[in-house]
């Protein structure tokens, strides 16, 4: 009996205030939020400075060029479609991707507070192949890309420059374009890319933690609105760096 | 968002409908986006300034944005406190843009004066 006392009050022996569950931090919180969510947000309150600090950067090297590659002419291709150019139209689908996948996490969240756990299994599922579908499209434009030549120091997206006919004899050359295309290219997508794996794999881990019946233990799918809140943050980059890279 | 209660059948119609709508507003954001960038690219490039089109990209990311935020990451519906604590240090990133568009330009100017 006595063994049971100090187990369920650890204060007797730390010293320390008692743990205190998620549902009376909220309720006592001015914010009238969970710890949990609170820092995720503030996490990700972090991670869209790391993001903006790339893209404005981005944004300024672009603006310092006099000519920068047109998006337009650089992002065409599309798979299956062999040679033909399609300006904007596989990123348009890789943008649907990633807004129906974060609309299936929404669900799965939606499906948390009525604790129906079909539902949330299947919504949770929806946002995983989503993800994984948005991250193989990214893996066919880069191979795409580095198959014409972009590199993270090579850019061969220039202007069209008319050759000098007294030295060389072709009349219109394709000149290497801006160097730091490639790197910014890489670089911001790559991390983007690696955001989206890091948040695919988080939404396995919730969606087995799901299964397994561990949150329905709990009592509530508080962890599934986390992983969402990481989710849709994702989805949410990724409108900006369509907006950085290939609109403006 | 309290997790004492299980969402009844209205409220969990009203947040399901609504979570539809923005995906739709998002989705015929998007279509206009690239529709727009096509017409120009085909029709209006030469007859209209590039910053219009500019400006109506940033607009329409702005408001994608807004409908993540607000209805995807439910924040529309959190305490107001919560709210200003995530706007506020945003702020800074309107002085970045600031000071960074400006060094880009001292950049373009140099580059200018040293290339031949």
């Amino acid at each position: 009996m006595a063994e049971e006392t100090v187990l369920h009050h650890p204060e007797i022996e730390t010293g320390h205030e008692p743990f205190m569950p998620a549902d009376e931090f909220a309720s006592n919180s001015p914010m009238k939020v969970s710890y949990g969510k609170m820092m995720m947000w503030y996490f990700l309150l972090s991670d869209a400075f790391t993001f903006s600090a790339f893209l404005i950067s981005y944004g300024a090297i672009r603006m310092s060029n006099a000519w920068w590659p047109d998006p337009n002419h650089v992002f065409n291709a599309m798979p299956f479609m062999g040679h033909r150019k399609i300006p904007l139209g596989f990123v348009s689908i890789m943008t649907f991707i990633l807004i129906l996948s974060s609309v299936a996490v929404v669900l799965a969240v939606i499906e948390g507070h009525r604790m129906n756990k079909k539902g949330v299994l299947k919504w949770m599922l929806g946002g995983i192949i989503g993800g994984a579908a948005f991250l193989g499209c990214q893996a066919w434009e880069w191979a795409h890309l580095i198959e014409e030549g972009l590199r993270p120091f090579y850019n061969p997206f220039g202007p069209d420059e008319k050759g000098l006919t007294h030295l060389v004899h072709e009349t219109l050359t394709k000149s290497p374009g801006p160097v730091a295309f490639g790197a910014l290219f890489f670089g911001i997508t790559g991390f983007h890319g690696f955001h989206v794996f890091t948040g695919v794999c988080l939404n396995v881990w919730g969606f087995f933690a799901t299964l397994s019946g561990k949150f329905e233990k709990v009592g509530h799918y508080e962890m599934i609105e986390k992983l969402g809140l990481y989710w849709h943050f994702v989805d949410l980059v990724w409108v900006f760096v369509f907006l950085a890279f290939y609109l403006l | 968002m309290s997790h004492g209660h299980i969402l009844g059948d209205s409220e969990y119609k009203s947040q399901v409908s609504a979570v539809w709508k923005a995906t739709l507003y998002m989705g015929i954001i998007t279509i206009v986006e690239v529709v727009i960038a096509l017409l120009w690219m085909n029709y209006l490039a030469d007859t209209l300034p590039r910053l219009m089109l500019n400006v109506f990209f940033i607009v329409a990311s702005a408001l994608k944005a807004f409908f993540i935020i607000a209805e995807f990451m439910h924040l529309k519906y959190e305490k107001r406190a919560l709210i200003i604590s995530l706007a506020v240090p945003l702020v800074f990133l309107v002085w970045a843009i600031i000071a960074f568009s400006w060094e880009a330009s001292a950049w373009f100017h140099m580059k200018g004066l040293v290339s031949p």
